[in-house]
């Protein structure tokens, strides 16, 4: 085997020579994507995805969501308990979590507003604000950093032309520096929206942008 | 083959399976006998499975290293409230990417461990608390979830014994400080995951306030291994007071970084030199973490001179943590590391506690200012000085993890920073 890690498709750790297509260990067959309604109860406060579109105004808690909320709330002897996973549902239908978010959450388990938004405001990955369809977070923590993290995030940055912390202008992405995202070992790791990229150095970028690029395309 | 890397030095005993998609099915975990362990476990009673862990020697590998069998046996043996296994899945550690490798290729493994855990301790229910950036992993671990109650193995009347647990597993959002025992139960009922003071400790008052025990991913992986083949093999790998095999994740500047499991008190130079193909580009060793970003770095020398376990570890002036070893080569900016270290740790302070919270922040200053080449000597006194009042003053050891690397580079890397030093020195005067 050689010595440098093969370039990375994407999540499954395949730094390694598998077999395997990138469908076959993404696909329904291994995995498959959670439903909408949550699936098993015991698993239902497990679902939210980063979607590429977002809805600022969209239903909070209807349809399917609803069943899934009522899913979480079999799980834990009180209400309040769901609140974390009640957040992260708004995440995925909204793209961030606003203020008036927060408060229809406060509404539906019985808590202060305030007290929601000292909870949410604890947690990084609330966003609190608007994020583009891309959500690019670079590990640039010890293990990445040694490895060269900081040219990676460099690299983002001037590919999508944005600032740090900022949306570019399309709004495609935002890119952001991630503490640990415990994948140190395929330095650099790259949070994409739901999905993480190993061994992710500055000139495999230009391509993972274009990607991202033509996701939004097809996605519109 | 091909794990993204894998040794023949290797005891793979929880990590056989890695970098086998197919062993995430529940037909195929089956079938290379998983949850007969879970079978053994439910036809004795609770304690004599404790017992096994017990006569193991097993210990938390969560970073503490404490007995897990002797952790079990705090928890009331005549239940009167609800009791609760929790299992630590927040894997945040800088260095550490064990527990999301140990979910994502063997999600049976730590499902039949978190029902063996659970029936030992007399829960009747177990959460597990995932990082909520782990979308993808927490996928895998919950289609498993989903198939191991379909088949009878989780939910109620566990294979026809009579026995209930459910599982559910808990999303985190983003908080390092969740890894925290008492954090993680905070943020588990919903709240900012502010660690508390202990006591009372979690198995007379955890979360929801009932009582809970709380073991780390791969603790409970280990656990289906020891019920099905006894305490005393476990006890043909390691070290009399650490015995057993540990997962070394490797990350820096090694040829093969990745996860290897090897049995405790295996040398340290032998896992850069042997294991991980040596340091990379041909460069020389200069410091290595050995368990974490909260532990004490050890210069090239100690390393020689250290063995992977609890308490090899210390001898040598720093300890095994969660065993995740970070390797920086002769190249390596120790300052600008321990300052990006800092800066993590300002930025997951729960804040709560004065030391913590004002510490973390300005020492993250401080070391920002000698990075650009203006700081003083006084300064290293001052970090020193600060450093000091930050250990054990604060309700959990966040605290005490900012402290450890950088006192520990001061001591060890001092020219490192006199340079620094030096260099702005002369700059300015110029």
């Amino acid at each position: 085997m050689s010595d440098v890690p093969l370039k990375n498709p994407g999540w499954a750790g395949n730094t390694g020579e598998f077999d395997l297509t990138e469908e076959q260990i993404r696909g329904e067959d291994f995995v498959g994507e959670r439903p909408l309604h949550g699936g098993h109860s015991s698993v239902s406060a497990t679902m939210p995805y980063m979607l590429i579109e977002k809805n600022p105004e969209a239903e909070l808690f209807e349809g399917e969501y609803q069943e899934r909320l009522k899913k979480i709330l079999t799980r834990y002897p009180k209400k309040r308990a769901a609140l974390l996973p009640v957040l992260s549902m708004v995440q995925e239908l909204r793209g961030h979590v606003s203020p008036e978010s927060m408060d229809r959450v406060a509404e539906l388990l019985d808590l202060s507003p305030a007290y929601v938004r000292g909870v949410a405001t604890f947690y990084t990955m609330y966003n609190k604000r608007p994020v583009g369809r891309h959500l690019v977070q670079v590990c640039t923590n010890i293990s990445c950093n040694l490895c060269g993290a900081d040219e990676v995030l460099a690299a983002f940055l001037e590919c999508t032309g944005t600032e740090l912390g900022e949306t570019s202008e399309d709004g495609d992405f935002t890119v952001i520096e991630a503490e640990c995202l415990a994948a140190c070992g395929f330095p650099t790791c790259v949070q994409i929206n739901s999905r993480y990229f190993e061994n992710v150095t500055p000139a495999d970028i230009p391509e993972i942008v274009k990607h991202l690029r033509a996701q939004v395309k097809e996605s519109a | 083959m091909a794990y993204p890397y894998v040794s023949d030095l290797e005891v793979r005993v929880i990590s056989k399976y890695f970098g086998d998609p197919a062993h995430r099915r529940i037909d195929t975990y089956v079938e290379r006998g998983g949850y007969k362990a879970l079978e053994k476990a439910l036809a004795l009673e609770p304690d004599g499975v404790t017992d096994e862990i017990k006569a193991s020697g097993l210990r938390g590998r969560g970073g503490a290293g404490f007995p897990t069998g002797i952790k079990w046996s705090f928890m009331p043996k005549e239940p009167t409230r609800p009791h609760y296994l929790l299992c630590n899945a927040d894997e945040s550690e800088p260095g550490t990417f064990k527990d999301r490798e140990l979910m994502r290729w063997d999600p049976h493994q730590l499902i039949e461990g978190c029902l063996i855990g659970a029936y030992a301790i007399r829960a009747q229910h177990v959460y597990i608390y995932s990082r909520g950036e782990f979308f993808e992993v927490n996928q895998i671990l919950a289609r498993a979830v989903e198939d191991a109650y379909a088949k009878g193995y989780a939910g109620e009347d566990i294979l026809g014994t009579g026995t209930t647990i459910d599982i559910t597993v808990h999303q985190g959002a983003g908080a390092y400080i969740c890894g925290e025992e008492t954090g993680l139960m905070s943020s588990l009922e919903g709240d900012r995951g502010e660690p508390r003071v202990k006591p009372p400790f979690p198995a007379a008052v955890g979360v929801f306030g009932m009582p809970s025990t709380i073991n780390n991913v791969e603790t409970l992986a280990t656990v289906p291994h020891i019920v099905l083949n006894g305490g005393e093999w476990y006890r043909q790998w390691g070290t009399e007071k650490s015995p057993g095999t540990k997962l070394f994740c490797v990350s820096g500047h090694v040829r093969k970084p990745g996860n290897y499991e090897l049995p405790l008190g295996f040398p340290l130079i032998d896992l850069i030199e042997n294991v991980c193909g040596g340091i990379r580009d041909g460069n020389r060793l200069k410091a290595v973490i050995p368990g974490g970003s909260s532990v004490p770095l050890i210069n090239a020398e100690d390393a020689r001179n250290c063995e992977l376990d609890y308490e090899g570890c210390v001898e040598v002036g720093t300890m095994l943590g969660c065993a995740s070893v970070i390797v920086m080569d002769h190249k390596a900016d120790i300052v600008k590391q321990i300052r990006r270290m800092v800066d993590f740790y300002a930025h997951e302070s729960c804040g709560q506690c004065t030391p913590c919270r004002e510490g973390s922040a300005w020492t993250a200053r401080i070391l920002r200012r000698i990075e650009k080449g203006q700081g003083t000597e006084e300064d290293l006194d001052t970090l020193m000085e600060m450093t000091e009042q930050m250990v054990g003053t604060t309700i959990c050891v966040l605290s005490d993890s900012i402290a450890a690397p950088v006192q520990s580079s001061i001591n060890k890397f001092r020219d490192d920073y006199l340079e620094l030093i030096r260099r702005g020195d002369q700059a300015g005067a110029a």
